[in-house]
């Protein structure tokens, strides 16, 4: 045994084997016999000599000697661990392993065959009792029974363990009784204690593992979406927009995100996240001035939608609008600058713009807020002056506040005369650098570098502004702002209560809407007239320099100059753009309460919203006072006035725009926007409706012009559109949503042009829904944006003003009959929105989104498609919404608002609105929240009868520009109006050749436009 | 087993001296013996005199003719291990490989130099092979005639400046090598001289 071990153990072994013959062989050992038959491989008689070397011919491959032939085998240095080493490093625990350990010393276990528990059944039966055998085992004493019956083992157990221990003595005692209460009282406590009970649980979790640890949740992660969403400020606003339950929880989230980890993380993204919420919000807040006026909406409007689209459609109103959205948009540089001016010059009045903002940053994303805090600052300015436009500024962060500070600033003058010069600086800077952010964002896909980083550094200068202003700003802008909001908290509140309503009830939104409706439409009316007349004489020029701007920004053209120059000339016409943005920045501090509720309702609009929008309303009227009162219903006046000058050099700027391309998107959308925005505002009383609104406007722009231009700077911005789309994803999924609604969008926007007309209640309903696809939209919007902001900045921030502007004059149009139509182009969004998940994600997303746009335009189409008919759609639509956001702020210092609706009921109301649409853009772009604000507002202004007044005017403005007069008569006959406009539109949105249809009409810009619509569809198809 | 067993004549672990037919003489520990085939195993002291290695010696001792237990067994003996068989008939084939190559270099012509130089490259790196005449070195440096430091060739990295150290290591031990031979060569023709 031991010999074949020793010799097993050898193989392989090189040896000396010797035969009987004194010849020696060397070889490989390589096995033996049991007679010990011996095997060499490779073997070789081993000459005595030194041996040089083998010859292969020597070789025998293989010899077997016999045991009687081998006289010694040598073999060296052999190492009889190698094998056994092998043994325990690789097998070590198989069986055979540790069977070999034993190595054949142990014999195999003897197999017992099992009796099949025999033996069993005399203690326990049969096996199946023990599985329905409740007991815990066997009884003690019944053991103890066996082992002595079976072993003769007699227990010694004693249950009082009195060899362990002592028994206790029970006595009845005082003492004892003490004792014993005492004992039990703190066994109670310790059972009664959460650690204890929940260690319990630990023990007795009936759960099982899978449920543990392993499951799926879905509860869980819907939450954690919503959570994510509150984090998105744009997406999850938009989401919140869907269901504004949601929304409300969603507000505290979207705060969080919104102050900081989602946007820092997607700081590009983040700032047009930033930047769209802010839009919203400033569509949110001058919804809320609107909502008390036009003004409010037609700024939120105007800065996205009015910059690009209506500068082409129309220079002179325009101009108002592409300068906010020049900033914001095309130039990045500008922006930045704009932002760092603002930061540097407006440091406190950012500062107090952060503090609105905070307020709108508490309730809802900062970026959101800030558009709002733009908003608001222009709005304080005018009623508060200095704080309020800083805060509206940094509220505005970039774009919208641009954007706002364009409509602002025209209204700025007045705001400046009325509130002080230092409103107008800090809506500028607000508004710039909110714009940059936005846009800039938005443009850094695009452009990339520059506008991102801009964008980024406004961004994160809004933010910062934003936190800071939250925080600072809670104490004192919120104390401005609470003044400024008092009224536009009644616009907030009531679309706010919409929005919560729509979550949970969507005919409480309806009835909120209805409600601000009824409340913007009065604000609205009164405003507009003095403030748009105002606005429109020098907001045009503003415009026309902003639309210019932002086609410079978007590289069409040399607009851009002009736009550089509107953005100057917003800091330059402190007065006007200031006062803009002043005026705006009152709006939005009117709005600021409502912005903060507004910023709830739109980022978490909801929250803040159920309870804010009934003070809204309530509170319009206050603010109205209040502004008028208050420098901030100054301000709210100059946004109106300074949308209106900006209509009226808009005119020039939008032709400008018109031949870039972008800009021309940007209007087109924007008027679409609006469309929607009204619906939203409508549809979801606060937040939803301003997401809706800003996605719709956002689609809008994107799908129509975004399409066209947008799509290429979202192709070659494709990582502005991801991340935006990231951050859509975030909020809402938007990507999801977008992808299916891309291809729906081009169809949808003829009908959504039918569905204006047919669908007011489908609106409400469908804004509800909308609010969802809205979101979404925004989300895709908000790359779009980015993605224009980078590529095309301008048009992004015209898109999103071109949007609001759209949306504005949409509601304005709607809001009267566009209640129906609000919806509708909601529902429109919807498919952008799904449109738009896509774009978002790519360039082709943008396509999408721009298709969404044009289905979303289709029903803002009617009012864009009119004015972007007129040729000056986009700078027309920029302008209208302006004039809208503009109304909507006027609204907000009801005062002032009066006065404008009455001043330039048409012609100043167009500028006027154009300048409210800056606002509106400027506050979408910023502020998802202030969008949704200003959508409210614009819903409100258009539902106010002077808004629709004003709206009319617009569109004679627009007209005048070179839209259709259909649409003047349109105001008076929306639906009339919005039939034909949306057949003009109806191809717009129908597909990027529709755009291209109207915008031929409207100018070359517009075929630029359509142009791009085409190729961003192709790239859609592509992608 | 203090004594041998039934059919065993020498107790495993005694240590015992044989003269064989041959007239050589060894010694070593009993490791095993074969009654049947009167084989002997011997374990001995290592010729490389590495402590963890030893020399077996495969005894006949039908060829024996005399034998000797110079001490019996002391101490018990350690359960034998299990063995990897299938690692022991690597080692066989890999061996048999080996040496195959080896001879297929020397018949292929290579210089008593060459193959010097792979038997002592093989001492340090088990992976190297006769690739025609050249020396191929962990697939990575060949070296080719007339295997030179210089004619090390292969990607530039620790095997090939590796391998050249062995090279040169070599040479310069096969320098010292003849040097001295020739001293003692010289001193032997010397004493030859003086005693002559």
């Amino acid at each position: 045994m031991r010999m074949v071990h020793v010799l097993t153990s050898l193989v392989g072994t090189n040896c000396e084997l010797k035969v009987k013959n004194g010849m020696v062989y060397d070889g490989v050992f390589k096995t033996y016999s049991p007679e010990c038959d011996l095997v060499l491989d490779a073997a070789n008689i081993k000459s005595p000599g030194p041996s040089v070397g083998l010859r292969q011919e020597d070789l025998v491959d293989s010899i077997i000697f016999k045991a009687s032939d081998v006289v010694v085998v040598h073999f060296r240095d052999v190492d009889f661990n190698y094998a056994r080493k092998v043994s325990t490093d690789t097998d070590n625990f198989t069986d055979t392993a540790v069977g070999g350990r034993i190595n054949g010393e142990h014999k195999e276990k003897d197999l017992e065959p099992w009796d099949g528990g025999r033996q069993q059944h005399m203690v326990s039966g049969s096996l199946e009792s023990l599985d329905t055998d409740v007991s815990n085992g066997w009884d003690p004493n019944d053991m103890f029974k066996y082992n002595e019956e079976q072993y003769g083992i007699k227990s010694t157990y004693d249950s009082s363990l009195s060899t362990y221990t002592v028994a206790l003595e029970r006595d009845n005692s005082e003492e004892f009784l003490k004792r014993e209460a005492r004992a039990a009282q703190l066994a109670e406590e310790i059972e009664a204690s959460s650690t204890y009970k929940s260690r319990v649980a630990l023990e007795n979790d009936e759960r099982s593992e899978e449920e543990k640890y392993t499951a799926v949740v879905r509860g869980e992660r819907e939450q954690h979406t919503l959570n994510r969403e509150k984090y998105i400020p744009p997406g999850q606003r938009n989401r919140e927009g869907m269901s504004w339950g949601p929304g409300r929880q969603n507000s505290p989230r979207l705060v969080q995100s919104s102050s900081g980890p989602p946007r820092p993380g997607l700081h590009d993204y983040t700032p047009s996240s930033g930047a769209d919420q802010r839009v919203v919000n400033g569509g949110a807040t001058s919804c809320p001035s609107p909502s008390s006026r036009y003004q409010s909406g037609p700024s939120p409007l105007p800065p996205r939608a009015a910059t690009p689209t209506r500068p082409p459609s129309r220079p002179p109103s325009r101009p108002s609008r592409p300068p906010s959205h020049p900033s914001a948009h095309g130039s990045p540089a500008p922006i930045s600058t704009i932002p760092s001016r603002r930061m540097s010059s407006e440091g406190p009045p950012r500062m107090s713009p952060k503090t609105q903002r905070t307020p709108r940053t508490h309730r809802v994303p900062p970026g959101s807020r800030v558009p709002p805090g733009v908003d608001f600052m222009p709005h304080n300015a005018p009623g508060e002056v200095p704080v309020p436009p800083a805060t509206r500024s940094s509220s505005s962060g970039g774009t919208w506040s641009s954007v706002v500070s364009g409509a602002h600033r025209p209204r700025s003058p007045r705001q400046n005369s009325m509130g002080g010069a230092s409103p107008g600086p800090s809506p500028q800077t607000g508004s710039t650098p909110v714009e940059p952010v936005n846009t800039p964002r938005s443009a850094s896909s695009p452009t990339a570098s520059p506008a991102p980083n801009m964008a980024a550094a406004s961004s994160a200068e809004v933010k910062d502004s934003r936190v800071q202003a939250t925080r600072q700003n809670s104490p004192t802008v919120n104390k401005e702002n609470m003044k400024p909001l008092e009224s536009p908290p009644s616009i907030n509140r009531p679309l706010s209560k919409g929005p919560p309503s729509m979550a949970p009830d969507h005919r409480k939104q309806i009835d909120n809407l209805k409600k601000f409706s009824v409340d913007f439409r009065l604000q609205s009316s009164s405003n507009p007239d003095p403030q748009f007349q105002q606005m429109v004489t020098k907001p045009p020029q503003d415009t026309g320099e902003k639309s210019k701007q932002l086609p410079l920004d978007k590289g069409l053209e040399g607009s851009e100059g002009p736009v550089v120059p509107a953005r100057s000339n917003k800091p330059d016409s402190p007065g006007a753009p200031s006062p803009s943005s002043t005026l705006c920045p009152a709006p939005e501090q009117n709005r600021g309460p409502d912005v903060t509720s507004q910023g709830v309702q739109t980022s978490a609009p909801n929250l803040s919203g159920g309870a804010k929008p009934e003070d809204k309303e309530e509170d319009e009227a206050d603010q109205m006072r209040k502004s008028t009162l208050n420098p901030n219903a100054h301000e709210f006046k100059p946004r109106v006035f300074t949308p209106q000058p900006k209509p009226a050099t808009t005119p020039t700027p939008p032709r400008p725009q018109g031949q870039p391309s972008p800009s021309i998107v940007m209007q087109q959308p924007q008027q679409v926007y609006f469309p929607q925005m009204y619906p939203l505002t409508p549809v979801s009383p606060g937040v939803q409706k301003s997401i809706i609104w800003k996605s719709p406007a956002m689609y809008h722009v994107q799908m129509p012009h975004m399409t066209l231009s947008q799509s290429k700077p979202y192709r070659t911005v494709p990582n502005m559109t991801q991340q935006r789309s990231d951050q859509h994803h975030p909020q809402g999924t938007p990507t999801m949503m977008h992808p299916a609604a891309g291809p729906p969008i081009v169809a949808q926007s003829p009908a959504y042009s039918a569905q204006y007309f047919t669908c007011s209640p489908q609106q409400f309903a469908s804004q509800q829904l909308m609010p969802h696809y809205q979101s979404q939209a925004q989300h895709v919007f908000s790359p779009v944006i980015q993605g224009q902001a980078r590529m095309m900045a301008p048009p992004t921030h015209g898109h999103p003003g071109q949007l609001v502007s759209s949306t504005s004059q949409y509601g304005e149009q709607t809001h009267t009959m566009y209640v129906s139509q609000g919806p509708m182009p909601q529902q429109y969004a919807h498919p952008n929105t799904t449109l738009h998940p896509q774009p978002s994600a790519t360039p082709t997303g943008q396509s999408q989104q721009g298709v969404q746009h044009g289905g979303n335009h289709p029903a803002p189409s009617p009012v864009q498609q009119h004015q972007a008919a007129a040729a000056a759609q986009a700078l027309h639509m920029g302008n209208q919404p302006q004039q809208q956001m503009y109304q909507a702020l006027a609204p907000t210092p009801p005062s002032m608002t009066p006065g404008p609706n009455p001043q330039s009921p048409q012609g100043s109301f167009s500028s006027a609105q154009q300048a409210v649409y800056l606002h509106p853009q400027q506050m979408q772009h910023g502020y998802n929240p202030s969008h949704m604000a200003h959508m409210q507002q614009v819903s409100s202004t258009f539902r106010s009868p002077s808004l629709h007044s004003e709206y009319i005017l617009y569109e004679q403005a627009h007209i005048q520009s070179g839209m259709v007069p259909s649409h003047h008569g349109n105001p008076g006959h929306p639906q009339m109006m919005l039939m034909a406009t949306q057949q003009q539109g109806g191809p717009q949105p129908q597909l990027a050749q529709n755009a291209l249809n109207p915008i031929p009409v409207s100018s070359t810009a517009h075929f630029s436009y359509l142009a791009h619509p085409q190729v961003q569809q192709h790239h859609q198809q592509q992608l | 087993m203090a004594a041998p067993g039934p059919g065993e004549y020498f107790s495993v672990g005694s240590h015992v001296s044989c003269l064989t037919c041959l007239g050589q003489r060894l010694q070593g520990e009993v490791v095993a013996f074969d009654y049947q085939s009167k084989m002997l195993t011997l374990k001995c002291a290592p010729s490389s005199g590495k402590p963890n290695l030893n020399d077996v010696i495969l005894i006949n001792l039908a060829y024996v003719s005399e034998v000797d237990i110079i001490n019996d067994r002391t101490e018990t003996l350690p359960p034998l291990a299990s063995l990897n068989v299938s690692k022991l008939a690597n080692r066989a084939r890999s061996e048999k490989e080996d040496k195959l190559s080896q001879a297929y270099a020397i018949s292929a012509g290579v210089s008593a130099e060459g193959q010097l130089l792979f038997q002592t490259i093989h001492k340090t790196i088990k992976d190297c092979k006769w690739q025609e005449k050249n020396i191929l070195v962990m697939d990575d440096v060949v070296i080719s005639p007339p295997y030179q430091a210089d004619n090390c060739k292969g990607k530039e990295g620790s095997a090939l400046s590796h391998v050249r150290k062995i090279v040169e290591k070599h040479f310069r031990d096969v320098e010292r090598q003849k040097s001295m031979q020739r001293s003692q060569a010289q001193q032997t023709q010397k004493d030859t001289t003086l005693s002559s």
